[in-house]
């Protein structure tokens, strides 16, 4: 019994084969997906989306969106996506350096509020390289 | 030898002389021409057919350009559009699509394209919007209209001026990409009040073959509403639903975010269409330029034997009454 996963972007298809478990992040928790869960529709943080595939564990950042989950098939729908392996560790951190510089020079709800969500996806790909290492 | 072929050239050109309707009917279509010459002149001037043939050809040529340049647009967003149908498929399935939905406020979203020379799909995207206002506008109801792109502007700014609430144009000018359609859509949500909305545009089957569609996105206490009483969206009762902090929050996300991702779909296959429509537009335009352009040679040559068998007869008559 093994899962379908599909996770797609407007612009490419990212993820589309069986797995055997997932972990996803939404904005109450994580909540890890087995074979023959419950179906749930549940909205998608911006976090890391953890895959496994026969004892080896893949991670992917998820810029948020929505996801499915129905008879052992899993529908991730997200605004980008971008696979551990194609992010590279010294962009992002400098990626996450210029998020938290901006961060701090935001003035006024509205760049404070755009300032952090770029912080966030910004720490999300940090993370995503960090948690396979 | 050349005596007689020169008295079977008369004996044919006699015939031209006497009958005057063949000469009458390319004397029609050059009439202006010939009188600039003065009338009495039976002979039409080489000059003005081969001007003719000229302007035609150029038109062959600029056509062709626009079909090859159709072409491999047509090639480079074909690709990113089958990419974006796999985006929607997942809400239709949890979300329905129903177009027979009875709801009191009807906004239809109507895609067309800023260029012209494009076939008819302009045309049908608005016949269709118009046959949508029809059947959702009653005592009760209201349908407005959104429409993006020059071409259905004209035409739906003519006679619904007043149904009209937002028009957008010259989508084509940056690359299309998801997050300019994003914003898009979140402007329509944010300034128009829907219960239903209603997206017409030109799906994409092939390089011949365009289906006018209508994708129809339920605003989320519609959803709701729906859901609860059964029916198609009745599945949606049976997920769960995670995530915020209550269940309209959810759907109201989901909703946006569905008429987002149906647009981003909706504004490429419009835009595949287009191209596709385009080329096949110059393509017929260019077989007609050489039809015409083979008929305009065949006059040509037409007048220029005519012409030069009347200056052989004077020839000879001159001569031959001379010698007596």
């Amino acid at each position: 019994m093994t899962l379908n996963l599909c996770v797609l972007t407007p612009n490419r298809i990212v993820w589309d084969s069986e797995v055997k478990e997932i972990i996803l992040s939404t904005n109450s928790g994580q909540i890890g997906v087995l074979p023959n869960h419950a179906p749930i529709a549940t909205a998608v943080d911006i976090g890391i989306l953890r895959i496994r595939l026969n004892d080896q564990w893949l991670t992917m950042a998820l810029m948020g969106s929505f996801a499915r989950i129905g008879n052992n098939e899993i529908t991730v729908l997200v605004n980008d996506a971008e696979k551990s392996s194609d992010i590279d560790p010294q962009e992002a951190q400098q990626t996450l350096e210029i998020a938290e510089a901006a961060l701090r020079k935001a003035e006024g709800k509205r760049q404070t509020i755009e300032a952090n969500l770029a912080l966030r996806r910004a720490r999300t790909r940090v993370e995503a390289i960090n948690a396979i290492s | 030898m050349a005596m007689a072929a020169l008295r079977r050239e008369g004996r044919r050109f006699a015939p031209l002389v006497s009958s005057p309707n063949p000469i009458n009917a390319i004397r029609s279509t050059l009439a202006p021409a010939e009188e600039q010459m003065g009338l009495g002149v039976r002979s039409i001037s080489t000059q003005v057919v081969r001007n003719r043939m000229k302007s035609v050809r150029n038109i062959q040529k600029i056509t062709k350009a626009m079909k090859m340049v159709a072409a491999s647009k047509l090639r480079a967003i074909q690709v990113r559009a089958e990419n974006s149908r796999g985006l929607w498929q997942p809400f239709t399935a949890l979300l329905g699509d129903t177009p027979s939905v009875n709801v009191k406020k009807n906004v239809i979203v109507t895609i067309s394209s800023d260029k012209g020379l494009c076939g008819g799909i302009n045309s049908t995207s608005v016949k269709i919007s118009r046959a949508l206002h029809k059947i959702n506008s009653g005592p009760d109801t209201e349908c407005k209209y959104v429409i993006l792109g020059e071409k259905g502007k004209a035409q739906l700014i003519r006679d619904s001026k007043k149904d009209i609430e937002l028009i957008m144009t010259e989508l084509q000018k940056n690359f299309l990409n998801y997050t300019q359609v994003s914003v898009l859509a979140d402007d329509i949500l944010k300034n128009v009040e829907f219960d239903a909305l209603r997206i017409v545009f030109n799906k994409f089957q092939s390089v011949v073959s365009f289906l006018p569609t209508t994708a129809t996105v339920l605003s989320p206490e519609i959803v709701e509403r729906e859901s609860e009483a059964g029916g198609k969206i009745g599945d949606l009762d049976s997920y769960e639903i995670e995530g915020g902090e209550t269940k309209s929050e959810v759907l109201q996300n989901l909703a946006e975010f569905q008429f987002s991702c149906v647009m981003f779909n909706a504004v490429l296959e419009n835009a595949c269409s287009e191209q596709g429509a385009r080329m096949s537009a110059m393509d017929s335009s260019s077989r007609n330029a050489g039809d015409m352009l083979d008929r305009l040679t065949l006059t040509y040559n037409r007048t220029r034997q005519a012409s030069i068998t009347t200056e052989l007869i004077e020839i000879i008559s001159g001569a031959s009454a001379l010698e007596g």
